[in-house]
This record gives C-alpha cells, structure tokens and sequence, in this order.
C-alpha cells in the first residue's frame, strides 16, 4: 500500500469538487490540492443533471447562491480560458402552476426573489402559452418567469473546470474511489483501493453521497438524494424557449443548444440508481405529453436515472466535533 | 404450463430459433424490424410483389427458400410480429417493442436475442459524401427494392462481403467500375485445412469471384479508398495501396469516375439489447467487436438470455441457422440442458457449428484491419455524422484525456445522436486506441436502442405491463 500527503483532499470531481480546487488553487497559496472521483470524467451527479440554473426558489439561500452562480457563468468561458465556450444560454425559467396552492406559492416566492433583486414575475396562462406555443392548456393557470435563469452544458463546463484546474498545478484522478476518511492527529487520512492518502483537509464534495464518508467520522448531516429520470429527444427547431418547470407534473424541460429537448423527472423510487427503471418510459411520456402536447411527435433518444441532493447547507454546519 | 419464448429478429438465427422451440411445445413470440421474414442475408423483396432476377447464388437461394418457407409455414401457429423494433431489453426479461405509433412491454420465460450484426467502415475523407454507402446497403437496395445504388460503382473494403456485391451488381445488369479489396485472397487460401471445412461456401464465394472476372472488372489488391471527390455527390474515388501497417504507399493513388463507393470493413455485433441488460460481453474485433460472451447453448451471464447468430460473433448464415436451433431449444426447455439426451438431439447441429466455426475463424483473417488505416481521417473527417464531430475535436478531447468512449461523449457528444452510436463508436474507440486509450472501451448502454416517439411511449396499454 502506498501513502501521499496532500496539503487538501477534495473527494469528487463534478461541479462542487472541480469548482472548489479550481478557486483554491486561483489564490495561489502553493497548497497541494488533490481531485479523487470514484468514476470517470463527468459521470457522477453533475453530469447527469438537467443542466439548468435558476435564481427562482422560494429559500435566500438558494436564491444568493444562483446570483453568484450566474454572475460566474457569464464569464466563466473567459475566465477558466475556454474558447469553446459552455453553451450557456439565458432564456429565462418559466415555473409553471397548475392549481390555486401552486400559483400562491409561486406568487410568494417572487415577492421573495424580489426582495432580493431578482427580476422575476408573474405571467397568466395565456402568457405562458404565448411565450412557449406548445404548451398544454389543460389546468394551468399561469407561472413565474426570470429572464436571466438559464442553462449550460454540464459537460463542457466540467470539461473547462478540469482543464484550468490542472493547468493550475491541481492534481485531478479519475477511478479512485475513497472509501474512509478517519482522523490522524491534526489532519486526516483517507483511505483508497491504491493506498493511503495524507490529508490536512478533506473537502467532501459528493453531493448527496456526503453521508455516506461522516457517517463513521460520527457526523450526521441530513441530506438526502432525489432520484430523477431523464429522457432526450432528437434535435428539432426551437420550440421551447424558456425552461419550464410543471410543479404538478414533476418535470423539467430544457430544449438545449443543439435542439434536443431534456425532460427531467422527479418520481419517488428505490435506491441510488443510474440506470432507467424499466416502468420509466412509460410513466414520464403520458406526463409530458400532458405538459407540451406539441412535442408528442418527438422521438425519444436515450433515458438514464440520476440524483441530486436536497436543500444545499451553507454555513457552519454544528455536528459533534472532531 | 408451456414455456414462453421470446425471439428478437428474424434472420437465420432467429427463424430457426422459432421453429425449433415451436416444436418443442414452447409459446413463441418473434419480433423483427423488418416487414417480411429473412433478416439482412436472406432479405426478401420489399413486397411480394416486387421482381427482380436471382442475383444471389443458387446455394444460398436453396437455403432462403427452404428456411422461409418453414417459418412461413409456422406463422400462423407463432406470435410473429413484422415491422416491430425492440428499444429496451431489462435483466427481468422484459422487452419493450414499439410497431409504429404504439409500443407494448413483452414478457416472456427465455429471451433469445438474433439481432445480427451492422457494418463497420472506416472514416476517410469525403466518406460523408452522398454516394458513399455502406456495400450490404447497396445489396439491401438490390434485395429488397431491386434498386441499383448507382450507374458507376466502386466497391471496397475487406473481407468477402465486396466480392459478393461487385458480383451481385453485375448480376443485376450494373456497372462495377472497380473491386478494391484490402486483404489479397491468397492470405486466406493458405488456411486450406480450414477452407475445406466450409467448401460449399467457398464455391459459391468462388463463383461470385468468377462473375467479377468474367465481367472484366478491374481488381485492386491491397488498395482502399482514401478520398472522395465531390461535393454534392460522389465524382470520383482516390484508391490507394496501403502497407502492413495501413499507410499509404507513395505513388499509388488511382483516380476512379463513380457515382457510388460501396465500402465495408466488417462487422459489429447488434449487442445494444444484450448489453442493456446486463449480459457481459468480450472484445474480439475482427468477429464483432464487443460481443456476448455465450456458452454452447447461446445462454449468457444473465438467466433466461440467450444470443444466437452473428449477434454473438461473426460466423456466417450456416452457423447462425444452426445456432438458432440450438438456442431455441435451450430457450425452450431451460431444465433439461444438463441431460445428455438433449446434447444427442442437438449433435448435427453443435458438429454443423464447430466445423463452420473453424471455416469463419480462416475468412476473418481478410477481415483484420491494420491500425494506420484510421489515420485516414483528416482533421476536418466527420467521424460521429449525428451529431457532426470531426476527427480534430475527438482529438482534441483524447490530448485532455479523455480516452473512454463515455469521456468521449460526454465532451463531444460522438454517439448521443440519432444513431446512438451504432455508427461511429468503434471509429471513436479505435481512434482514442490510437491516441493512447488502454483498449477498445464500451459506451454504457442507455434504452433506447431504437428512437421512438413520446407518443408512441405514451400509448403504452397500462394493461401489458
């Protein structure tokens, strides 16, 4: 077995562990920043996600991390020096209600968005279906909508996010998986099939799988994954502008730059799966059907299963101390 | 209570495979993409109707002729479902079919799955050119349409399969402007022990060979198109003598006027199904590329699936036909395979396979690619023509490290498109081989192997899960 020290370890390689080294190793402190993913290059949550950003929640939380996020995104293609760029696209969210709770809630949140400088409203029905003419009329009863919400490529932008890091010395590996952390003296030392690693810091960044490395460090931390499927479709003209959001129906739908569109469905189910449930397709075509009627004649490419991670927590999070 | 099969294509391995578990008292269901039976070898005509002269050789006819027949005799007793694909395969054995605008889940006690093999070619530049086709398309046109591709056609690429459309073109009253084959055929002739095996079909690859000599069509050996002229269509084809290794050799480039380029270089294994769910699978290029590993009775690593034919490696219609029988047999009566009294009911047919096997294993030798030939793509050579990734962007992608056919994708979307990868993921792989990749990876399997509309998903009858 063989040992490495490294001044800080960062457990997964998707957007929170890329985007932390890539930040740590900017401020030039000279650290040893060491990237362990268990999996290849984007095959975790990140890239399997919808792909979208939004500063429409309902929590500030949530809400000031989207600013952030999205003043990044902006510029991120320059900043990580990616010619290529990340397909950003800014076409706004439109979260749709279908019932009177639905359309209060939403109400509420963008009198919060609001309050933080979000430029969010409310639309009726017959503005949504306007903005998006595919759009099912069935039920609904009108939405929110933020024209600087949007989406990017999750891989290009992993993609951009490897390439500066290692350019700044960080040290990123793929197909390592960490299968204990345990405290030794002042740091840590985590433990891997290839050996051990030395660590002053560990930055868990697994998403909803952070439990699972605290747990024995006697750390309870409450988050959970939401199992999602997703579905694409074959590249078609632009039909749906805007990402739409259907909280009754569960579903996201982001038609992405090359003209495939995303649909992302939330549905309670077993496990931690990323392969598609064979009732999926079945269960999500009657829905989205229901949801954008005009996109029924679409074929369906591929479908796989994902998870994210509950509310994020940001702050100090008081567990027992180690 | 009977055993229920069910059998995905219709070709050799699977209308045998259908006929013999009928005959053992089994409830079969057979679904092909095609609308009438006889898979890619003994493809009928699109309708009944349609003409047509014998282009194929006599042999060969005897033995559509007879195997049709018998399914066609079966059908009305079997569950025969035409022009129906299967997108989804999952561990449970549970089949998702879609015939049109609707789609249906299948269950059934065995899956035998007979979905053959697809075409291999090698990107070189203006391969995208309307009028480069695959030649088993070409020959599917001819089959089925009684259509020639072409007024002027190049045919090229290695193994047997150019041999047999230049001569199926001549038949058919078309003009072969040139043969250009990788592999010299005296290579092959040097295995005669094997060749002797399988001498029925060496005769009839022999009389195809006469009808190209006849016909006066001039033959290149060791030569493979290295470019295509032409914007809009094909003008003209640039063959050249390629070494060992697959470069070029200076000096030897041959310009040839055409409207088609007809180009194989082999053959992948239809495993999408297979490998969708769960069945482990082995690496073995000249005979498929990935393919399922399967024992004596086509059974896989996973209980109750079968794979039978060319799907689980290139060896021809005899041991597809054969092999079909075997499975459907196993499939059909899964509790008695360990009896000796089964192995004795199976023994034409397992001694039928062995010695063809041995008879493929000496062809496929013309079917082993030199490596320099994909160097033939330049760096603005479309490799994934779904999604439009050029050779220079899988490059690109390969120096950042990304060398598994999943990295790949993920940074450069070659096989999230339409095809789904059946097209370019072995030029995509043998490339990152190239560039330094450790092997031949495999994508991970996603449903659906085949694109069906949210319609179609959505009409799934709640009952028929």
């Amino acid at each position: 077995m063989s040992s490495q020290i490294t001044d800080v370890l960062i457990v997964g390689a998707g957007a929170f562990g890329l985007s932390c080294a890539w930040h740590m190793a900017r401020r030039g402190t000279g650290a040893r920043l060491l990237v362990l993913d268990e999996g290849e290059f984007a095959s975790g949550a990140t890239g399997r996600n919808g792909a979208g950003f939004r500063m429409q929640w309902g929590l500030e939380l949530n809400i000031r991390l989207c600013q952030e996020s999205i003043r990044f995104f902006e510029t991120a293609a320059e900043t990580l020096d990616y010619p290529r760029g990340i397909e950003l696209k800014q076409d706004g969210y439109l979260v749709l209600a279908h019932s009177d709770k639905a359309f209060e809630r939403l109400q509420e949140a963008v009198r919060t968005q609001r309050g933080f400088g979000v430029p969010s409203e409310m639309l009726d029905a017959d503005e949504c279906c306007r903005m998006v003419p595919v759009l099912g009329r069935n039920r609904l009863l009108g939405g929110s909508f933020c024209a600087k919400d949007g989406s990017a490529s999750p891989f290009l932008w992993l993609d951009a996010l490897l390439r500066a890091a290692r350019r700044e010395g960080v040290d990123v590996r793929y197909g390592t998986r960490v299968e204990a952390v345990e405290k030794n003296g002042s740091g840590f030392r985590a433990h891997t099939r290839d050996g051990i690693i030395e660590a002053g810091k560990v930055l868990l960044c697994t998403d909803w799988a952070v439990p699972d490395l605290l747990a024995p460090l006697g750390i309870e931390m409450p988050v959970v994954p939401l199992p999602k499927e997703i579905l694409v479709t074959a590249p078609t003209r632009q039909a749906v502008k805007p990402i739409l959001i259907s909280l009754e129906h569960r579903i996201a739908v982001n038609q992405v730059g090359r003209g495939s569109v995303v649909f992302t469905v939330s549905r309670a189910r077993e496990g931690r799966s990323t392969e598609t449930t064979p009732d999926f397709l079945s269960f999500a075509a009657p829905k989205i059907v229901d949801l954008v009627p005009g996109l029924a004649h679409l074929p369906v490419l591929r479908s796989w299963g994902a998870s994210q991670a509950s509310l994020p927590i940001c702050s100090r999070y008081s567990a027992k101390p180690i | 209570m009977p055993r229920s099969v069910l059998i995905v294509g219709a070709g050799p391995a699977g209308m045998s495979a259908a006929i013999e578990a009928q005959a053992r008292s089994a409830r079969v269901i057979v679904v092909d993409e095609a609308a009438r039976p006889g898979g890619q070898i003994y493809r009928q005509t699109y309708r009944p109707s349609t003409g047509g002269g014998a282009i194929a050789d006599s042999g060969e006819l005897a033995r559509k002729e007879r195997l049709i027949g018998a399914f066609e005799r079966l059908c009305d007793k079997i569950d025969y479902r035409p022009s129906t694909a299967a997108f989804a395969l999952f561990g449970s054995g549970e089949l998702h079919v879609a015939n049109g605008a609707r789609t249906e889940v299948l269950h059934a006690d065995s899956v035998v799955l007979t979905s053959g093999v697809r075409e291999i070619a090698i990107p070189f530049p203006g391969w995208t050119t309307p009028g480069v086709m695959y030649a088993g398309g070409v020959q599917a046109l001819l089959k089925a349409q009684s259509v020639l591709a072409g007024r002027r056609i190049v045919v090229a690429g290695a193994g047997p399969l150019p041999i047999v459309v230049a001569a199926q073109l001549l038949r058919a009253g078309g003009e072969v402007a040139s043969l250009a084959t990788l592999n010299s055929l005296a290579a092959t002739a040097r295995e005669l022990h094997a060749l002797w095996k399988g001498r029925d079909i060496v005769l009839e690859g022999l009389r195809y060979l006469a009808t190209v000599i006849r016909a006066g069509v001039p033959r290149l050996s060791g030569f493979v198109p290295v470019r295509v002229q032409g914007r809009e269509q094909v003008e003209s084809v640039l063959l050249a003598r390629v070494d060992r290794d697959g470069s070029i050799i200076p000096n030897t480039e041959r310009e040839i006027a055409c409207d088609v380029v007809a180009v194989n270089y082999g053959f992948a294994s239809n495993s999408e199904l297979a490998l969708m769910a769960g069945v482990a699978m082995r690496h073995d290029q000249p005979s498929g590329g990935w393919v399922p590993v399967v024992d004596e009775f086509g059974r896989t690593s996973v209980p109750g699936i079968f794979v039978a034919g060319d799907a689980a490696g290139l060896r021809g219609a005899l041991v597809a036909e054969a092999e079909g029988r075997i499975a459907g047999a196993a499939a059909a009566e899964r509790e008695e395979i360990k009896s000796a009294q089964f192995r004795v009911g199976l023994s034409q047919d397992l001694a039928q396979r062995e010695r063809l096997v041995a008879f493929q294993s000496a062809v496929q030798s013309m079917l082993r690619v030199p490596t320099g030939l994909w160097r033939l793509a330049t760096d603005d050579t479309v490799v994934c023509r779904c999604e439009n990734v050029t050779a220079s962007a899988l490059r690109d992608a390969f120096a950042a490290g990304h060398l598994t056919p999943n990295t790949i994708k993920r940074v450069t979307r070659a096989g999230m498109g339409w095809c789904g990868g059946r097209t370019c993921l072995h030029a995509v792989a043998a490339l990152a081989e190239l560039h330094g990749a450790p092997d031949a990876g495999l994508m991970t399997p996603r449903p659906l192997a085949r694109p069906v509309t949210l319609a179609a998903l959505a009409s799934l009858d709640a009952s028929s899960r």
